[in-house]
């Protein structure tokens, strides 16, 4: 007879909420490779303006489908993690994924065919009411759980209260096309909407996360709260300097104050990182590791790439540098964190999901036996190949340079998919 | 078939079949990594009564890591009752490594 008592464990998040939301993650990123290669890199050979309905489309399918898709599915199953409490309601998450996998669709064929009626509204509508469940889902869990008070508590309901109103905005913006809501046209508010996202939703959202798995993964002593409290305070001052700076229309030196305080907090985080890397207690690094460290390096590309088009590049010819400071955020530092951040969590959802209930009926792989090693590493090799050469595309303009670029990333997103589906077909091999 | 005869020798034989659980992310063993605290065997009731903790009370591992370990004391003493206390008091901490593990760890 066997027996469990004390504190007990704690349920973690239904399996099959985190599933659809990654699966359909990466389909849409399927979709965006496709769409990247054979498409879109011919356009930034010309020097073409941001505000453009393809690149409108590859952002927002990035941003939305692919980053906060698995942010979605990766939260749900590790904000018990982080809080120390349970998921609040399992119909949220899955209204959640309801509304988003609808909505994003709506809102990528609106921009592709530059459509702000009907479908683009119903996006941003299904798109608002998604998050909006999400959020009350995460601030009833975070509510209900042990530690209310804790640093990484504060950190994510600032960063989901931020993530609400840039979707907020977004709506705004989308119904301004229509109605004069605001008032200057939606163009003059981009910057805004996007920076919003950027530093409200990914950059924080990265720096809290990161900080907390990272140390974890790496199995490092390192902590610092006093660190992480002042990182936090420089992001969310350099948001509202921007929003302040960007509604009163100061001239551009003034948004190197902006600049300047991402930067600090940037730097502040990678070193938190280093130091946990230092005293780490397990020395040898895997793979999705190595990748998800490079992602907190790859988080000062972004700065470096605005620093030379406010210094260096004339407003009326930054056209290809503004979108390869979009490229560095989405498809550098956001990318390679997801890349890495993947194998490192679908695989316990997996095999937590197959073996829970028999791994003690005899020998069972462990989850980093789920997936394919070489193919993760040759998804990082087109991956990082793909990066630079794309940003060497953009920096010089050349169209053959950013279709390699373009196709190298293209076949990384096929090994990434290859990877996730084998992780997610694992049968169950117990010897 | 071995009479066990005294204390010393149960724990020995139940340290042994914990040596066989390991943490599925980490790699190591749950005696090296520190997260048995005691096991107590209550020679009249024919209990094995075990505390033990987690890394972190919200391991997503933890099901199968407690189940492992019900099912490896289970298979020593196949006659005995087997309860396993899950504590966090106190919470694990990195120093509850035993040198061996550090020494896997740190290669």
């Amino acid at each position: 007879m066997n027996l469990l008592s004390g504190n007990g464990l704690q349920q973690t998040t239904n399996y099959r909420v985190v599933f659809c939301l990654f699966i359909f993650m990466l389909l849409l990123h399927f979709f965006l490779g496709s769409l990247l290669l054979l498409i879109h890199s011919d356009i930034y050979d010309i020097k073409t303006h941001y505000f453009h309905p393809y690149t409108l489309t590859i952002v927002h399918t990035m941003a939305l489908g692919w980053a906060t898709m698995i942010i979605f599915g990766a939260s749900h199953q590790l904000l018990p993690v982080l809080i120390e409490g349970k998921l609040d309601s399992n119909l949220l998450a899955y209204l959640t994924f309801g509304f988003t996998s609808i909505g994003i669709p709506f809102i990528a064929y609106a921009f592709y065919n530059w459509q702000v009626g009907f479908p683009m509204k119903i996006g941003a509508v299904l798109i608002n009411l998604g998050v909006i469940c999400y959020l009350v889902n995460i601030i009833s869990s975070i509510y209900y759980s042990t530690k209310k008070r804790c640093t990484h508590v504060v950190y994510f309901c600032g960063i989901y209260l931020a993530f609400f109103q840039q979707r907020f905005f977004g709506l705004l913006l989308v119904f301004n096309f229509s109605y004069p809501l605001l008032p200057d046209n939606s163009l003059d508010y981009l910057t805004l909407h996007s920076h919003l996202g950027i530093i409200g939703w990914f950059l924080l959202l990265v720096i809290g996360v990161g900080s907390r798995l990272i140390p974890m993964f790496l199995i490092s002593k390192y902590t610092n709260v006093k660190q992480l409290w002042i990182i936090f305070t420089l992001v969310n001052i350099s948001l509202l300097s921007f929003i302040v700076l960007r509604i009163l229309q100061f001239e551009s030196v003034y948004y190197f104050i902006s600049i300047f305080l991402s930067l600090l907090a940037i730097v502040f985080f990678v070193q938190y990182c280093l130091r946990a890397y230092k005293v780490r207690i397990r020395k040898s690094v895997d793979e999705q590791m190595k990748i998800s460290l490079l992602s907190v390096l790859l988080m000062l590309a972004p700065l470096l790439v605005l620093l030379i088009v406010l210094l260096m590049i004339p407003v009326d010819k930054n056209y290809n540098m503004a979108t390869l400071y979009g490229f560095c955020i989405f498809f550098g530092w956001l990318t390679a964190i997801i890349l890495g951040m993947t194998f490192k969590t679908l695989p316990f959802i997996v095999w937590n999901k197959v073996y829970r209930r028999i791994s003690h009926a005899g020998k069972t792989p462990v989850p980093k036996d789920l997936f394919k090693e070489s193919i993760f590493n040759w998804m990082a090799i087109t991956y990082i190949f793909g990066f630079i050469i794309f940003v060497l595309g953009l920096v010089f303009s050349i169209s053959i340079i950013l279709k390699i670029g373009a196709f190298s990333l293209f076949a990384s997103s096929i090994l990434y998919i290859l990877n996730v589906i084998i992780i997610l077909t694992h049968q169950s091999k117990v010897s | 078939m071995n009479e066990i005869t005294n204390d010393n020798i149960k724990c020995n034989i139940a340290l042994t079949a914990l040596y066989d659980v390991i943490d599925p992310e980490i790699g190591l063993n749950v005696v090296d990594l520190g997260l048995i605290y005691e096991i107590n065997f209550d020679e009249t009731a024919q209990r094995i009564k075990t505390d033990m903790t987690l890394t972190t009370q919200f391991c997503p591992m933890g099901d199968s890591i407690v189940g492992n370990v019900t099912q490896s004391l289970q298979d020593a003493f196949p006659a005995w009752e087997i309860v396993v206390n899950l504590t966090f008091d106190p919470p694990w901490n990195y120093s509850r490594i035993s040198p061996d593990g550090q020494e896997f760890l740190g290669r």
